[in-house]
């Protein structure tokens, strides 16, 4: 009874800001000692865990997000998108999901996109005349948007951590992604329309002007996809590409960032590495023990005595998800949540690619829901508001992003059909 | 004793943080290489995949390590806005010493872990004995240690000379 005493204790320490790495290892530590394991198990573990071939991907994806952030892209992307649908009605708040949807694809869903993108799409919006609840809960909740779409970092350390074919799972959060950002952007509109904002003309000139000026970077997105699709290369190695390619454009092409700026940009980004493989490494060495203790079983063997049928689980999985997303933040619920959901998801006959999609979709909305969700934070610190008003600005777009999660949820073909 | 730390720690961050830049550096232009020369010439560098790895296992690392110099350690702070600014210094200090403990157990870990690997291990690339890439764990477990203890003991020594009352802004 004190085991469990004290592990509650632990964790509790975890709602009171010490870092997460520290209670997972502490836990881990005080649960070998118990068990009478030796301490080095652990470190046994983040070696194993560190050293994983398929990690090379990380810090090269992390170091081009980060570049692309500081660099003139999301500019040119926003004028892009803008010459294309900015004649649309809601045009600027489409282009604001797109634009944030591939934005945290790139920095993996750090809080870069609100930090960075929405600072410049916020004045915007509001200058078009778009009504400022509808901005403010466009842009905090699309903190996330794009966690669906590959290199996003997310799904690669699910891939790692539940095992799962990684360019499959890249392949198959295409079209949930796809999904999302289309329902978004309907509501927008219909918003938009609601509350008669002015709409931009449509110039062919404006079109290719902005066509030629990110000309090259538009490529990017295909030879990455297309190559991961065809088998052509590896996700690790599509991460040596990408960044080779962006240092290529960013830097050597359009001049946005200097040579020597990139020492603090690659340090900054490799901080963020740490900070995450730390505690995927303190996280595995948890459910190292974890799984000797046969927690798994336990757990199943309750929930099978109370969960007869697939439907059912399925609502219970997505309510636990969402909590979790919403109280541990993104990276703390994959690596310690990951290891006890599979085994049990795969008893109810969910396939693990599509499992994937809907933990990530999960932990996506989760991020925006009150009361903790970090987007809110995130942006009542950037946009200078009140965490109530966003609160209440975000809620029509967490509705409609939990029907995305039903539709993903009951209808396996959308994360399926593509790696089929 | 603080000013001395102080300084010793700003030289090592500048190591850090040169060697996160060189080791990246490295590891993109390995990586590259590897993919330039399957494609063109259909070979590569037998080195080059384990040689990667353990890059990314020092990078790694030795960003956490800064991470805890920066305050950057992803945490959830929760009661921080409701508690008074006595109580927030309060569980500060308890947070920074329960860091300063857990990691300290994860440095001796990490050090018997090499020390094993020394004494049973085998040869890693270009033969290097396998041990050697592995110091960087005990090394950066201890660095880990030695910020969350100072930074400790200076929220301690504020309490101590100033009252509670006094936040210290660096700690935060």
């Amino acid at each position: 009874m004190s085991l469990f005493i004290t592990a509650t204790i632990i964790l509790i320490s975890l709602l009171f800001g010490t870092p997460i790495f520290v209670v997972i290892s502490g836990l881990a530590l005080y649960l070998f000692f118990f068990a009478q394991i030796d301490l080095s198990a652990i470190i046994i573990e983040m070696h194993r865990m560190a050293t994983t071939s398929m990690l090379v991907a990380i810090p090269l994806f992390t170091f081009a997000g980060y570049l692309v952030s500081e660099s003139g892209a999301p500019k040119r992307l926003i004028r892009f998108s803008n010459a294309i649908l900015g004649w649309l009605p809601g045009g600027l708040s489409i282009i604001a999901l797109i634009t944030c949807a591939i934005f945290t694809a790139l920095t993996g869903a750090t809080g870069l996109t609100i930090i960075a993108i929405g600072g410049i799409l916020l004045p915007a919006m509001i200058e078009g005349k778009y009504p400022e609840s509808l901005s403010l809960g466009l842009l905090t909740t699309s903190g996330t948007l794009g966690l669906l779409f590959p290199p996003s970092l997310p799904l690669i350390i699910y891939a790692i951590v539940a095992k799962v074919r990684i360019d499959q799972l890249f392949i198959a959060g295409i079209l949930p992604g796809t999904l999302l950002v289309l329902m978004l952007s309907l509501f927008s509109i219909h918003r938009s329309v609601r509350a008669d904002v002015p709409k931009t003309q449509f110039r062919l000139e404006e079109v290719f002007i902005a066509l030629r000026e990110s000309l090259w970077e538009l490529p990017l997105p295909f030879i990455l996809l297309g190559g991961i699709y065809t088998g052509y290369f590896a996700v690790s190695e599509a991460s040596a590409i990408t960044v080779v390619y962006i240092i290529m454009v960013e830097v050597v092409v359009y001049r946005d960032v200097k040579w020597r700026e990139l020492p603090e940009i690659m340090k900054k980004s490799m901080v963020l590495v740490g900070v995450i493989l730390i505690i995927l490494g303190a996280a595995m060495g948890l459910t190292n023990y974890l799984i000797d203790a046969e927690i798994p079983m336990k757990i199943l063997d309750f929930i099978r005595a109370h969960i007869e049928n697939r439907f059912f689980f399925l609502i219970v999985l997505n309510l636990f998800l969402l909590a979790v997303g919403c109280t541990m933040g993104i990276f703390s619920s994959l690596v310690v949540v990951i290891p006890l959901i599979t085994p049990i998801a795969a008893v109810y006959g969910i396939h693990p690619v599509h499992l994937g999609i809907i933990f990530l979709t999960n932990l996506e909305i989760g991020a925006s829901i009150p009361p903790l969700g970090i987007n809110l934070f995130i942006s009542s610190i950037r946009f200078e508001r009140p965490v109530l008003e966003l609160y209440l600005a975000s809620l029509p777009f967490i509705v409609i992003l939990l029907i995305g999660l039903t539709l993903i949820t009951y209808l396996p073909w959308i994360s399926l059909v593509l790696i089929r | 004793m603080m000013d001395r730390w102080d300084r010793f720690d700003k030289i090592i961050s500048q190591v850090e943080q040169f060697a996160l830049s060189f080791f990246l550096a490295v590891l993109i232009l390995v990586a590259f290489s590897q993919i330039v020369l399957r494609n063109f010439w259909e070979t590569g560098l037998s080195w080059g995949d384990p040689l990667a790895r353990y890059l990314v296992l020092w990078i790694g690392f030795i960003g956490a390590a800064l991470a805890t110099k920066e305050n950057k350690h992803i945490s959830i702070d929760l009661f921080s806005q409701w508690v008074s600014s006595v109580g927030n210094t309060l569980i500060k200090l308890i947070n920074h010493l329960f860091s300063t403990f857990i990691s300290g157990l994860l440095a001796f870990a990490a050090f018997r872990f090499t020390q094993n690997e020394a004494l049973f291990g085998g040869v890693s690339v270009f033969g290097i004995p396998a041990w050697i890439p592995l110091i960087i764990l005990p090394i950066a477990f201890g660095l880990m240690t030695l910020r969350f203890g100072f930074r400790f003991l200076k929220i301690f020594f504020t309490i101590l000379f100033t009252g509670a009352n006094q936040d210290d802004t660096n700690s935060r």
